[in-house]
């Protein structure tokens, strides 16, 4: 009953979306003025190679092939489709003929360990001592989690990772500078090998979790000091229930709601690359594969990418949707 | 001997804004005795202290509200105990729900909207009783016995407060507050935001419950009817006071203090088909009280002393209590 009233409708909603997304990402490269294959045709030309004109066209052919872009628009959507369901997502225009769907899982992984970690950290830090700030407001350890959560929050990213990268990979040279792991490391599952990707991470994700501390803090501090209010706590308090049971059950119990919603929501970003990280750390991941693609006018690669954030969102979301009725008995039987 | 006894109490909320102090002095030198196993009712308009009288005395303070002065003394039959000077909060905590129980305004969503209804009934009852010789079952055939002689469905047990109507809610929030059979009880407001049938309903199951637990009630409410067919003694409350305090019937029937009779002048009564007057004016800011009497500004009868000193509230009968001069001149 409730599968068919709210599972089925929900998930409906999902394939919608996920249609709409990837026929977007369709349909606009092919908005742009400039045309793919004729841009390869031309770097080659402009490289000074001579070729001869049936030579040109044979080329053509198979590079639009290749990107997909050969017939009308409906044969080209169609094939589209087929390709997507075949894991197909077409070649890199940059890294010609390596699939684009093989550039992507290189660097996904590093991206996903990246982000999922400094995510999970800096939800888990920030909403306990979110917790703290409201169950005790006038403690010491409460002012001083204040102070810090809301003195480093508005600092700029880049310079946080910056000041992490000088003070503890070049002043006190306790990481690595670069990389996702120790050149010439030999890849494998063994302690030694965890430990240098762990040595590796380190930075990077502190500098995300850093600042991430700060949002999640705030957002379980505010929300809490709501419900703190709300009749069903006053109560308790009027009833003579423990503390800490008031604290957890009555108050963290409710407040948690919003901050898992938010922890879903962002789930479905770790898919998207975290450029800014990955530069400045010089680590592998989608964020630099991303960005060299829009440089280059790598379309393939560019919707290959655009393809996974959209399912990563919108996947996400669907999860939110479902764990929630566990949540918030509110929401169930609706 | 009374089984509270309020002396002298003043409790204010102080806040801050923009550097300025502001008091709003929402009771302010409040004395009155509750008598063991009696309805004590407690009137005035909304916004004149009686959420914050019941709140001081059963020891529900943190800020903005702070006791200024007095104290609350409750004279159980095995101790006396100084609410006020209890300053360990968990020597409050092991009074209120089992000594002192209150039951919430009807409006209010006083069950917590992510526990099963069961639950919110194990924490009371955790909260209060001794582990030794207790078991869940034991703890649950005490609730079913009690929710029998209530008249109520154990099955509404397993639900969670959204799925029960408004007054099913205020039922069981009833139910809850009276499990542990407190020596008091304070209803504030319990038939507010009901509707009329709803309101008996209620009303009758707090009269049951009294009559079964021999508690001390103490029943707030603006509702003046309710107060008429329940309660022994009535005091009216105006701006943080009490101006009148009597015997309900006598109350009703000899009101002394203007605003007493503006109030009672407002209600409909049986056979009369003039239109009734609203009590004129509006009641003072708590901020900013007026001085002498704070009712001269409404009061038909002022004089020039009311409007310079404060009067006090003096028993001009036996059991009848009346804060105006015109009384005290009369006497
Ligand atoms: N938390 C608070 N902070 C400041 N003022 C308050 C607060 N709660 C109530 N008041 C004020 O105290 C006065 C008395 O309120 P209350 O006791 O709720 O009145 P009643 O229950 O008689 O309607 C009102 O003027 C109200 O505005
Ligand atoms: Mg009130």
């Amino acid at each position: 009953m409730v599968f068919k009233k709210y599972f089925i409708p929900r998930f409906i909603q999902y394939l919608t979306v996920l249609f709409i997304g990837i026929t977007l990402v369709f349909i606009i490269p092919r908005l742009l003025p400039s045309d793919p294959v004729e841009h390869q045709l031309n770097r080659m030309t402009a490289q000074g190679q001579y070729l001869d004109p049936a030579a040109v066209e044979e080329m053509r052919e198979t590079l639009q092939e290749l990107y997909g872009l050969k017939g009308g628009l409906l044969e080209q959507y169609l094939i589209y489709w087929k390709r997507l369901f075949t894991g197909n997502l077409g070649p890199s225009f940059t890294q010609f003929p390596t699939p684009v769907i093989q550039l992507i899982k290189i660097s996904l992984p590093w991206t996903a360990g990246l982000l999922l970690v400094s995510l999970l950290l800096s939800w888990l830090i920030g909403t306990v001592l979110g917790g703290i700030k409201v169950s005790f407001p006038n403690s010491i350890v409460a002012k001083i989690i204040e102070f810090f959560a809301m003195g480093i929050r508005p600092i700029p990213y880049y310079i946080m990772a910056l000041v992490l990268l000088i003070l503890f990979a070049f002043v006190f040279p306790v990481f690595p500078m670069t990389g996702g792991y120790s050149m010439g490391a030999e890849i494998g599952f063994n302690l030694k090998f965890i430990l240098d990707l762990l040595r590796h991470a380190f930075l990077p994700i502190m500098s995300m979790v850093v600042l991430e501390i700060g949002g999640w803090f705030i957002q379980m501090r505010n929300v809490a000091s709501n419900v703190i209010e709300e009749d069903y706590v006053v109560y308790a308090e009027a009833l003579g229930l423990p503390k800490i049971k008031i604290i957890f059950r009555y108050i963290m119990r409710n407040a948690i709601i919003p901050q898992i919603t938010g922890l879903a929501l962002n789930l479905g970003f770790i898919f998207g690359g975290a450029l800014i990280t990955e530069i400045v750390f010089s680590y592998p991941g989608i964020g630099t594969l991303l960005y060299s693609a829009i440089l280059a006018g790598d379309y393939n690669l560019i919707m290959g990418v655009n393809i996974f954030s959209i399912v990563g969102v919108s996947t996400a979301m669907l999860i939110i949707d479902l764990i929630y009725p566990l949540l918030d008995p509110r929401v169930r039987y609706q | 001997m009374s089984m509270i006894d309020v002396k002298e109490l003043k409790a204010y909320y102080t806040t801050e804004k923009y550097g300025r102090i502001y008091r709003v002095r929402a009771v302010d030198g409040v004395s009155f005795q509750v008598h063991k196993n009696e309805i004590y009712g407690i009137a005035g308009e909304s916004g004149c202290g009686k959420s914050t009288l019941l709140k001081a005395i059963s020891g529900l303070i943190k800020p903005p509200l702070e006791i200024l002065e007095g104290e609350v003394i409750y004279n159980f039959d095995d101790q006396s105990l100084n609410i006020l000077s209890l300053q360990e909060d968990k020597q409050r905590r092991k009074v209120r729900g089992i000594r002192l129980s209150h039951i919430p305004q009807g409006s209010m969503s006083v069950l917590n909207p992510v526990r099963r209804i069961r639950k919110s009934f194990q924490d009371l009852i955790d909260a209060h009783l001794k582990l030794e010789n207790r078991t869940h079952l034991n703890d649950m055939n005490m609730v079913k016995k009690h929710l029998d002689a209530l008249g109520l469905e154990w099955n509404v047990m397993h639900s969670f407060p959204h799925q029960l109507s408004g007054g099913m809610r205020q039922r069981i929030t009833i139910a809850l507050a009276t499990i542990l059979k407190p020596d008091i009880i304070f209803a504030d407001e319990p038939t507010t935001a009901l509707d009329v049938v709803v309101q008996r309903g209620v009303v009758q199951l707090i009269k049951k419950i009294k009559k079964e637990q021999q508690n001390t009630l103490i029943m707030v409410t603006h509702d003046l009817a309710i107060h008429a067919n329940l309660c022994d003694r009535l005091a009216i409350m105006y701006a943080g006071k009490i101006v009148e305090e009597a015997d309900v019937n006598l109350l009703f029937n000899q009101p002394k203090h203007p605003y007493t009779q503006m109030l009672l002048d407002s209600l409909p009564k049986l056979g009369d088909k003039s239109t009734r007057t609203s009590a004129p004016g509006t009641p003072p800011s708590l901020i900013n009280v007026p001085p002498g009497c704070r009712f001269h500004p409404r009061c038909p009868e002022a004089t020039e002393r009311c409007r310079r000193e404060i009067p006090e509230l003096v028993e001009v009968e036996k059991g009848h209590r009346v804060a105006c001069f015109l009384e005290e001149g009369s006497k």
